[in-house]
């Protein structure tokens, strides 16, 4: 049963006032025996009871009212009601009340200091009499009891409240009936007060289970929010970490293909640095760094080589200058000087001179660039040059060999050619001292005429005397040699020296240079100056192609067993196949100031090594000449010009 | 010696020879005319009155040999005498069987000359 809210209704408390009448003064139970008993109304009984049964089943939650309106209707009372002892056991409540109290449902009292308490202590049904002279707080409730009957009722043997009628009038005395009725009533208000009990419990339970449903399903339901929103914070981690995931294994991938492509460019970094010392030894090339401000030097492998220090010893300028060649260091320092002073770019080329006294040609070229600091910074490279300072030595020397050669043609042919060079002013001198003559032995003398005639005749023999100091000078003495030779190296060296030529006359060259060549006897340089001679004419007789290549194909090859053949192919206008003979007839030309003896001398030439010489239309534009020699590594005497 | 002086044409490219030539024959007689090409001949008014041709062998340009058979062609025979300073036995025999009266090798002697012209005129 629920607690009551702190009294509605208050009645007074006190504590025993002075005075106060002892307990069996306000008790007059006896009396109830020895009052008449009125006759028993078994039908408003029984009514009663099913009026209260009935209540019980419809709407136990009246049923303590019910029960109080009960008790005042078949007790024929004033007021009525049930008082219940409250959990604590300290107070009572009026549950419910009916009659002229009604209004005081909901009051409490004492438990120790009241009429009920009075009873569960007796434990025994109890008629009262004015029971406000012990309880003073009683008499706030009016109108004032005159006569109070209580019966306590029990739940599992334990007393749990009281059910009792009050009368007002003194005039209404209760009796045994009533007590019998009441005591009848109490137990079914046992059975009201468990039923509303069990109800309220019922209730409660529900309630609380209904709460705790509820707190449940809040729960669940939190729960399920929180699952939700747990599952939902799973999903976007999911996804989040999906995302990373990604993102990382992309990073990750970005990575591999940045550290590959790092690697990638370190092995070719390393590769480019292999080629570049490979390609720095192969040219004999070193470079180097010079921040003029510190006079710091680095150098790269192959310089410390050219210079034969040890490598990664420091380097300095006086250092270097230890091995710069004594007549050039001036121009070293003069260049060092402008450097420093004007930080632009700077080429020279000085020597050295090596420990074991060799020497050493240097070109150097070096690009200027300001520093930090606003002082130049040189990256330059060094280069050793002597090789090829050697070799055009070499070549120039060949050059001249060549030139020389170039002038000298076989004598066979010179016979003729100087013989028709020196015919000619002879044939002058001879005419003119004839005529001189005649005009002498004329009558008269024509001494005017024969003075003019002498005079040419002089001329010429000043003519043929210039042919004979010219001839002379142009065929220097120089004896045939005989060696044995490499063709095709002979034929390169011609080629060396013809490049830049051929490459300023457009001509495209083709060499195909039998590897397999065996030597020759000849003179080299004889040889050489035929090939020459058909190399420049062949690159001459292409000067006028523009609607093709002018291309120019030299070959040698086997001829035979016992020969070898070198043959020059180019495009050029080509040779009428009825002049080919008249090619190499001495003065013969094509060529408006051509020499014309190239050829001639040439094949002179080819035939003094037992070999021959002749040309050749091609299929298509151009034309071929040949020369086919024979093979001499035993031929046992140096041939004789002829 | 004729009444009528006979043209004689020399065709050289050689300067020398053109100018001492012409004063020898004149010396003996003869009217002369000098050409330094065989196409400058040709183009003259000579080709047709010239008796004898003096006639250089290896020339820029249109040769001796070349001048003889353009000389065949247009029916100009007129008799020549070839001369070079290019000292070849086999040209001689070639010229004179391709209808030279003579081939003379530079130098040569005014009496060769001289026989050789009055050859070609026909003049013992």
């Amino acid at each position: 049963m629920s607690e009551p809210a702190k009294s509605r209704i208050q009645l007074p408390l006190e504590a025993f006032p002075e005075g106060a009448v002892p307990l069996e003064s306000i008790i007059s139970t006896q009396e109830l025996r020895n009052r008449p008993s009125r006759p028993p109304e078994y039908e408003k009984e029984n009514g009663a009871l099913v009026a209260l049964a009935s209540a019980l089943a419809d709407s136990p939650p009246t049923i303590l009212q019910t029960l109080a309106d009960k008790v005042l209707e078949l007790l024929h009372a004033d007021s009525a009601g049930l008082s219940l002892l409250t959990k604590d056991e300290k107070r009572f409540y009026w549950a419910a009340v009916a009659g002229a109290w009604r209004p005081l449902a909901g009051a409490d009292a004492p438990r120790n200091f009241g009429p009920c308490g009075d009873v569960l202590d007796r434990n025994v049904p109890t008629l009262f009499s004015h029971w406000e002279r012990r309880y003073p707080y009683l008499s706030w409730a009016m109108p004032l009891a005159d006569e109070g009957l209580l019966v306590p009722f029990y739940v599992s043997g334990k007393a749990v409240g009281t059910i009792w009628a009050v009368a007002h009038d003194e005039r209404r005395k209760f009796d045994a009936e009533d007590l019998r009725l009441l005591e009848r009533m109490s137990r079914f208000a046992s059975a009201a007060y468990q039923t509303v009990k069990f109800i309220e419990n019922l209730r409660l339970e529900i309630a609380a289970r209904e709460r705790a449903e509820s707190e449940v399903r809040e729960l669940a339901n939190g729960l399920e929010t929180q699952v939700r929103a747990r599952t939902q914070e799973l999903e976007r981690s999911t996804r989040e970490l999906l995302v990373t995931n990604s993102k990382l294994e992309k990073e990750i991938a970005e990575r591999k293909l940045v550290e590959e492509r790092l690697l990638q460019e370190e092995r070719e970094l390393k590769r480019s640095e292999a080629f570049l010392a490979e390609a720095q030894r192969l040219s004999s090339t070193g470079s180097f760094w010079w921040r003029v401000a510190t006079d710091d030097i680095i150098w790269s492998e192959e310089a410390y080589r050219i210079f034969e220090f040890d490598r990664g010893t420091p380097i300095t300028l006086e250092r270097i200058l230890t091995r710069v060649h004594p007549e050039d260091v001036k121009v070293f320092h003069e260049t060092a000087d402008r450097a420093r002073r004007t930080g632009s770019d700077f080429e020279c080329q000085y020597r050295l001179l090596m420990s074991d006294r060799s020497v050493k040609h240097l070109q150097v070229i070096a690009h200027g660039n300001p520093d930090q600091s606003g002082r130049p910074e040189y990256l330059g490279a060094v280069q050793d040059v002597t090789e090829r300072r050697l070799s055009e030595e070499a070549l120039n020397k060949l050059r001249s060999e060549l030139a020389h050669v170039a002038r000298v043609t076989s004598l066979g042919t010179l016979t003729a050619s100087i013989a028709h060079e020196v015919n000619q002013p002879l044939s002058g001198i001879i005419t003119n001292a004839s005529t001189c003559l005649r005009m002498l032995d004329d009558e008269p003398p024509n001494v005017e005429g024969a003075r003019e005639t002498a005079r040419r005749t002089i001329r010429d023999g000043n003519r043929a005397s210039e042919v004979i100091t010219r001839l002379r000078a142009l065929f220097g003495k120089k004896a045939a040699t005989q060696e044995s030779l490499d063709l095709n190296e002979a034929i390169r060296e011609v080629i060396a020296l013809l490049l830049s030529e051929l490459r300023r006359n457009g001509v495209i060259l083709r060499t195909d240079l039998a590897d397999d060549l065996p030597p020759v006897a000849g003179d080299r340089v004889q040889l050489q100056q035929v090939v020459l001679n058909l190399l420049l004419n062949a690159s001459e007789a292409m000067s006028g192609v523009e609607d093709r290549p002018r291309q120019l194909v030299v070959k040698t090859e086997r001829d035979g067993v016992d020969r070898v053949r070198l043959s020059v192919q180019d495009s050029g206008m080509g040779v009428d196949p009825l002049e080919l003979e008249r090619l190499f007839e001495t003065f013969y030309t094509t060529k408006n100031g051509g020499m014309g003896i190239g050829l001639s001398v040439s094949r002179s030439i080819i035939e003094s090594h037992q070999g021959g010489l002749w040309a050749a239309p091609n299929d298509g534009p151009g034309a071929t000449f040949a020369f086919s020699i024979p093979l001499g590594p035993d031929r046992p005497a140096p041939l004789e010009q002829p | 010696m004729t009444t009528t002086w006979p043209l004689v044409s020399v065709v050289d490219d050689d300067e020398s020879v053109r100018e001492s030539l012409p004063d020898l024959l004149r010396q003996f007689g003869f009217a002369v005319q000098a050409f330094s090409s065989a196409e400058e001949f040709l183009d003259s008014e000579c080709v047709r009155e010239t008796r004898c041709l003096i006639l250089d062998v290896a020339m820029p340009g249109m040769s001796g040999p070349e001048l003889q058979r353009e000389l065949t062609l247009r029916r100009r025979e007129i008799p020549i005498v070839f001369i070079t300073a290019h000292r070849d036995d086999s040209i001689r025999p070639r010229m004179l069987e391709q209808g030279a009266v003579e081939c003379l090798f530079k130098p040569f002697s005014d009496t060769a000359l001289l026989e050789a012209v009055n050859t070609a005129l026909g003049v013992d």
